[in-house]
């Protein structure tokens, strides 16, 4: 039973990658039988996925906190965005990667003052930081394209995959699932190496250094090093999620990363649950379906979406499920795993388990 | 009254001061612990043991004098140093990590052994996952060594303070230690506890040297070899027990107040 128990605990790579593997197939299968629109929306979830899980590492697993993740994510976009406007045929693969080092670069620059920094010090840094970044992006025209922003028309759908549609609306139909189909995959492969992340020594470390840094110290770990790793890390991820988000809208722009997106990235983590890979999967799916949600809202209560408090709609929306979340499922969304399985439980027959005896 | 001995020495303190202020916490110590011997601390509450255990460490920056590592050939060590090098520490009280299994809490005593890196950790590398279970097992280990193995899954919350003290020490052996510094182990423990860890330690001697603090006379009457007297920060008496338990200076200042 020990390769069971192994791998459902995921303490083999290749358990993970099965289960990272599966759920991704899963969610292209879907994707055949979603509308245009709702791809459109699961592949910014899938992108938003990828940073939540990042900031959902630093915050669960390393204890710190950033309020700077749409700072990061600009980072990721820019430099991706920047670089795909002038190489227009770069690999994809290639894009991606120089949005993980830019972000990743970042957030290692903000983590070493930052990691001396505890609670709304470090909380406060980060948030200046993310503040500063939108500025910058549009004063910087030249380079950047200023308040406009930056188009890109890198997501070119592959013919062979257009080939797969016909009728009426075949262009959108296949646009709409490849960008859906393409930051699924990607996604997996993040969540992939953060499962592995979680498992690991380095992830052990993190822990460590979050619980008692005291006795951390004394087992060897160097605690900046360790912080600042962290930092890197969610950094990192941020910016890959802000780098596939702007590619999938065509745009780099500065209105994409306010400072209220890093509460929304919060918000989203703590709804999900915080630390784990499912949480973060909780966190993109109710990003994806939010602004039909507000929208939702807003028709049943009759309130006009361009006024004052329709606009403000997905914050209310967002500050309501909190509360519940909080009230409810303290832990998050993904908490209530439990209470469905113990119903599972109770549900199916007790069967009588042989005396396996050394076999256990 | 002086105690000499021909063995390496594993750590000496050398006219360490340390002043908080107007408080001379540590005032001209001088000692040693040499190779497979055990050396208690002991001393009054405030007399400065804890802070020597600082000044060891790295937490605490002595004002003059040095310590040093003879036998590892180290000095000044930072705290993040001392389990590559092979010294081991236990906190005052228990100091586990909340959130971790008491064997995930084992296993990190095992932080500073090198392999698993941050590359191996993302890629998940068979290497780093073989490392993992053979520390798993190593550390499954010293839990049945101090008898507290069925608790391996709980969380050190849920668990007796004994019990936890145990695991504090699986965790510092788990280092490998050459060194084992340990303050105040005892407290807490019962009776036969208290009988069980006086034979862990005397057998623990065979294979690094121990400087411990601790209140409980009994228990460290009978498992060290040398005791160190400290009083208001200055070093009154160092002796075998025997000679510390005659000493009139020490009667006077410290035992003499239990009596
Ligand atoms: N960080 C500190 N700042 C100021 N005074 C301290 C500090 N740490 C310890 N002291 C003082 O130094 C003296 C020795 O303390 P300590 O080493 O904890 O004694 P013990 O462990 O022997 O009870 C005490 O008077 C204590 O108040
Ligand atoms: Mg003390």
């Amino acid at each position: 039973m020990d390769w069971w128990r192994s791998f459902f605990r995921q303490e083999s790579t290749h358990s993970r990658l099965i289960g990272v593997t599966a759920l991704a197939a899963l969610t292209l299968a879907i994707t055949f039988v979603l509308p245009p629109v709702a791809n459109s929306e699961l592949a910014g979830g899938a992108a938003i996925a990828i940073v939540i899980l990042g900031l959902s590492w630093l915050i669960g697993w390393s204890g710190q906190i950033s309020l700077g993740n749409s700072g990061f994510m600009a980072v990721g976009a820019y430099a991706a965005g920047i670089w795909a406007h002038h190489h227009n045929t770069t690999p994809l693969v290639f894009t991606l990667a120089l949005a993980i080092v830019a972000g990743g670069l970042s957030g290692l620059i903000i983590a070493i003052p930052s990691t001396r920094l505890r609670g709304p010090y470090l909380a406060g840094l980060t948030l200046a930081f993310a503040a500063a970044v939108t500025p910058i992006a549009q004063n910087f025209t030249s380079v950047t394209g200023g308040e406009g922003g930056i188009f890109l028309n890198s997501l070119v759908t592959p013919s062979w995959f257009g080939h797969l549609f016909s009728g009426a609306n075949a262009v959108i139909n296949a646009n709409a699932q490849w960008t859906a189909d393409l930051a699924v995959v990607v996604a997996a492969v993040s969540f992939f190496f953060m499962a592995n992340l979680f498992h690991s020594r380095t992830g052990r470390a993190m822990r460590l250094v979050r619980d008692n840094d005291v006795a951390a110290e004394l087992m060897g770990v160097d605690l900046l090093r360790t912080r600042s790793s962290a930092f890197m890390i969610a950094a990192a991820y941020a910016g890959l999620g802000g780098a596939l988000y702007s590619l999938l809208e065509a745009s780099v722009r500065p209105e994409t990363f306010p400072l209220t997106l890093s509460i929304t990235l919060l918000t989203l983590m703590v709804l999900g649950g915080i630390g784990t890979l499912s949480g973060a999967v909780i966190g993109g799916i109710i990003y994806s379906f939010s602004a039909d949600l507000v929208a939702h809202v807003n028709s049943l209560t009759g309130v006009n979406p361009t006024s004052n408090l329709g606009a403000n709609m997905q914050g209310i929306i967002f500050g309501v499920l909190l509360i519940l979340t909080m009230m409810f499922a303290p832990r998050g969304l993904v908490s209530l795993r439990t209470p469905i399985q113990k119903l599972f439980r109770i549900l199916r027959p007790r069967r009588q388990t042989p005396d396996l005896g050394e076999l256990h | 009254m002086t105690y000499s001995t021909s063995r390496p020495i594993t750590l000496a303190f050398e006219h360490v001061s340390v002043r908080f202020g107007g408080l001379l916490a540590l005032n001209d110590v001088s000692f040693e612990v040499a190779e497979q011997e055990i050396v208690g601390l002991i001393g009054p509450n405030g007399a400065g043991k804890t802070t020597a255990f600082n000044v060891a460490c790295g937490f605490q920056r002595p004002t003059s004098g040095t310590v040093s590592f003879p036998e590892l050939g180290k000095r000044g060590l930072h705290p993040a140093q001392l389990a590559k090098v092979g010294v081991a520490r236990t906190l005052q009280g228990v100091g586990l990590f909340n959130h971790l299994s008491v064997l995930e809490n084992v296993m990190a005593g095992a932080q500073s052994r090198p392999g698993g890196g941050l590359w191996s950790s993302v890629m998940g590398l068979p290497g780093g996952l073989r490392h993992e279970r053979v520390l798993r097992d190593e550390a499954m280990g010293q839990l049945e060594r101090l008898g507290v193995a069925t608790f391996a899954e709980a969380l050190p919350g849920g668990i007796p303070y004994g019990i936890a003290k145990k695991v504090s020490i699986a965790r510092a052996l788990m280092t490998r230690p050459t060194l084992l510094m340990l303050d105040e182990p005892a407290s807490g423990l019962d009776e036969q506890e208290l009988d069980a860890f006086i034979q862990l330690i005397i057998e623990l001697r065979s294979t690094m040297s121990v400087l411990l603090v601790e209140h409980n006379m009994d228990f460290v009457m009978q498992v060290v070899n040398q005791l160190v007297v400290l009083n208001f920060g200055q070093v009154i008496a160092r002796g075998t027990p025997s000679e510390i338990s005659h000493n009139p200076d020490v009667l006077a200042a410290y035992l003499g107040l239990d009596e």
